[in-house]
């Protein structure tokens, strides 16, 4: 009986639970059906701004493809379209009336000069202009074999080859002092901290460009949260049930894993800018790019010099793929199919794993030293982690 | 669109480099890209320029008659002593659509940008009877000869208001007429402005007459026009050219409105004609280009000796593409 008379209890509670979703629906209903007849006891509501958002800008032969989405609340309608300031006949590829963030791709049959800045603007009925610079019209890459390939090679030449090369320091590593591993494991978390705190500004600045509606430093945040919690559980599942800090290998792989997704980030970032014909490859920032990330190896070497029974081969290949491949991948994606929404989230995440790791590298190096973080080769080798991130990255600037 | 930062300031060394095996692999040689697009500009004429812009495939707004009453002037009447030319004009609010799809909150004369021709014969007394419905102060100020308390400047017309101009239509030519109320840049390119034909004493040689205002609007407010017509609609005449007669009189009133831009002008193809600048005295330009500073117009003569289609636009060439250019399609 009394069990019976708690059930029922406790189904009443869970149903009282409804209450507030339903008041809730209810009051939403009612605003909402009284119209703007609030916001008119104010005063009124300024008008929209009336532009759109123009998301890509494609050069192909004969022809120019814009990618425009509707940012505001209310319905947009692809009145005119310019291109170099001059009203030119176009097609629209989707509906030339836009809801809430709808797309539609603007065709317009066009002559464009390759190597020249040249505007796009795309009017609303309402008169109101977007337009939006390209440095230079370049034709996009299609999604075809050599393309692909091309994107692969630079991202091997900037992401796995040098991170392979800075795992070589393997060997050196393993025979030095326990107080010089201390440094370069220090220097390891200066490498990421710096790396962290770039992919996090570049976030916020992809973030600032995004619409209204789609961007916001929250946005940012998911991605720092989403990559640093999903790290922290894979190093919780790497250490096992006891939580012990992680060293080794486990480490290493760890410091891989977060490097790995810097280099997503920055490999999205060279296809993007390639692709939109703001970045000229050359041999020049290749070999920037190659002698800046060779320092990600040795972050990745550190931790796993103190791996006892040694690493094998096969695992530090492994360890230099994980770290590396992301780039080409990135570079794909950014080359082929770039969204900045996307962008600001990975780099957000890239800037969450960066100092996930940190996190982990601290807690390591607080437990196996004796001296613990607050010695001279810990704050040198951190320090010093920074400064050669900053003076390689000038080769590539 | 994404912007990278720290990648734009990258891509600043790459002029140091010159990496001909890298940029093999990557883009297949840069060679074999501009072969592409030469090839996309030898087989491809789908975009070929003025083809492609008239007829069918102009964007210019409604249809073909749409702009009679402010392209043909009402007829000249043989001077008469005494004669009362009386006008009513009103002012209003109203949206326009000037060119397709893009709609311009306009000030207007009798609900068009340009606002009516008005024509008098020198010597008649010309009464506009003006109304302001429209939702803020406005004057209609004539350029001409008359009292000064008549010319618009200080009897500002309060919404609802009436005000009556009474003067003598003088002297003989073509003249703007506008609103002068402040901010004077906004009363004009709103729309507050339209033509006067004064014709002399001593009427012209009969002609197929035509009036064509050239104006520009700014549709998003940033202080530089979008889009340029003559008569108020972007590309009208060259969706619809119009027809004039072989080795006949055409004398066509030109007059400038355009704000924002410090001049505007009208060239004509295939042909030459005289110019007469404020349609008044004696002397006479013969050319196929003529410049007018805002404010300034004048009457062209001209017999077109061939048929065919005859381009005219503004020799300013941002000023064709955004849509002052038209037509005359000449015929027996």
């Amino acid at each position: 009986m009394e069990a019976k008379a708690a059930r029922r209890g406790e189904l009443s509670w869970r149903l009282w639970a409804l209450v507030p979703i339903v008041l809730l629906s209810l009051a939403v209903g009612g605003y909402v059906a009284s119209g703007a007849s609030l916001v008119d006891l104010i005063g009124r509501n300024p008008p929209q701004a009336d532009e759109f958002d123009i998301r890509r800008v494609q050069f192909e032969r004969g022809q120019i493809r814009i990618r425009v989405t509707n940012p505001q609340q209310d319905d947009l309608t692809i009145a005119s379209i310019t291109v170099d300031d001059a009203i030119v006949p176009f097609e629209v590829d989707g509906p030339r009336t836009l809801g809430r963030l709808r797309s539609s791709t603007v065709v317009v049959r066009y002559d464009w000069v390759a190597d020249d800045p040249i505007s796009v603007g795309v009017t609303s009925s309402s008169g109101i202009e977007t337009v939006e610079e390209v440095a230079a019209a370049v034709e996009t890459p299609g999604a075809n074999a050599g393309a692909f390939l091309g994107y692969a090679i630079i991202g091997f030449l900037v992401g796995v080859l040098p991170i392979a090369l800075g795992l070589l320091w393997l060997p050196s590593l393993r025979r030095i002092e326990q107080r010089w591993l201390t440094a370069f494991m220090a220097l390891t978390g200066g490498l990421l901290s710096f790396l962290g705190v770039e992919a996090l500004f570049e976030a916020f600045e992809l973030q600032a460009a995004v619409p209204g509606a789609l961007g916001g430093p929250g946005l940012v945040l998911l991605g720092v949260a989403g990559s640093f919690l999903t790290m922290t559980f894979i190093s919780g599942r790497f250490s096992g049930e006891g939580g012990a800090a992680l060293g080794g290998v486990a480490l290493a792989t760890l410091v891989a894993i977060g490097i790995g997704f810097h280099n997503f980030g920055e490999g999205l970032a060279i296809g993007t800018s390639f692709a939109f014909g703001q970045l000229t490859l050359g041999s020049f920032l290749i070999v920037g790019f190659m002698i800046h990330n060779v320092t990600e190896g040795l972050g990745i070497a550190a931790p796993a010099a103190d791996e006892r029974s040694g690493v094998s081969l096969p695992r530090l290949a492994t360890l230099a793929v994980i770290a590396g491949a992301p780039t080409i991948a990135g570079a794909w994606l950014g080359g082929f199919a770039a969204n900045d929404v996307l962008a600001a989230l990975f780099f957000g995440a890239a800037a969450g794993a960066a100092f996930e790791v940190v996190a982990e590298v601290a807690r390591y190096v607080s437990k196996r030293d004796p001296a613990g973080l607050r010695s001279g080769y810990a704050i040198g080798g951190f320090l010093a982690g920074i400064a050669v991130m900053y003076v390689t990255g000038l080769l590539a600037a | 669109m994404p912007k990278f930062t720290r990648r734009r300031l990258l891509a600043g060394a790459a002029p140091l480099v010159a990496a001909p095996v890298l940029g093999k692999m990557t883009l297949g040689s840069d060679a074999g890209a501009a072969n592409r697009t030469l090839q996309g500009h030898v087989h491809d004429h789908r975009s070929a320029g003025h083809a492609a812009m008239i007829g069918q495939n102009v964007p210019a707004v409604g249809g073909p008659r749409d702009l009679d009453a402010l392209l043909y002037p009402p007829p000249p009447l043989p001077y008469e002593p005494g004669r009362i030319r009386e006008y009513e004009v009103r002012a209003r609010d109203r949206e326009i659509e000037v060119a397709p799809g893009v709609f311009f909150p306009a000030w207007t004369y009798n609900g068009t940008v340009p606002g009516p021709v008005l024509r008098a014969t020198e010597g008649d007394i010309l009464r506009v009877n003006f109304t302001n419905a429209g939702s803020h102060p406005h004057t209609i100020h004539f350029h001409g000869i008359h009292p000064t308390n008549k010319d618009g400047v200080f009897e500002i017309v309060n919404s609802g208001e009436e005000f009556t101009y009474e003067f003598e239509a003088r002297p003989a030519g073509f003249h703007p007429y506008h609103c002068h109320s402040t901010p004077l840049k906004k009363h004009i390119h709103k729309g507050l402005y339209g033509a006067l034909i004064i014709d002399p004493k001593e009427p012209r040689p009969p002609a197929q007459e035509l009036v064509m205002v050239m104006n520009g609007y700014d549709t998003d407010g940033d202080g530089a026009n979008n889009f340029y017509t003559v008569n108020g609609r972007s590309f009208y005449y060259a969706r619809y050219p119009i027809t004039v007669r072989r080795s006949e009189l055409v004398r066509v009133y030109v007059a400038n409105l355009t704000e924002f831009d410090l001049i505007n002008s009208f060239h004509l193809h295939a042909d030459f004609f005289h110019y007469q600048p404020n349609g008044t005295g004696d002397y006479r330009e013969y050319t196929d280009s003529v410049m007018q500073c805002q404010g300034q117009r004048g009457v062209i003569e001209i017999e077109f000796a061939n048929t065919g289609l005859f381009m005219f636009h503004a020799h300013q060439s941002e000023f064709t593409e955004l849509g002052w250019m038209g037509f005359f399609n000449v015929v027996d």
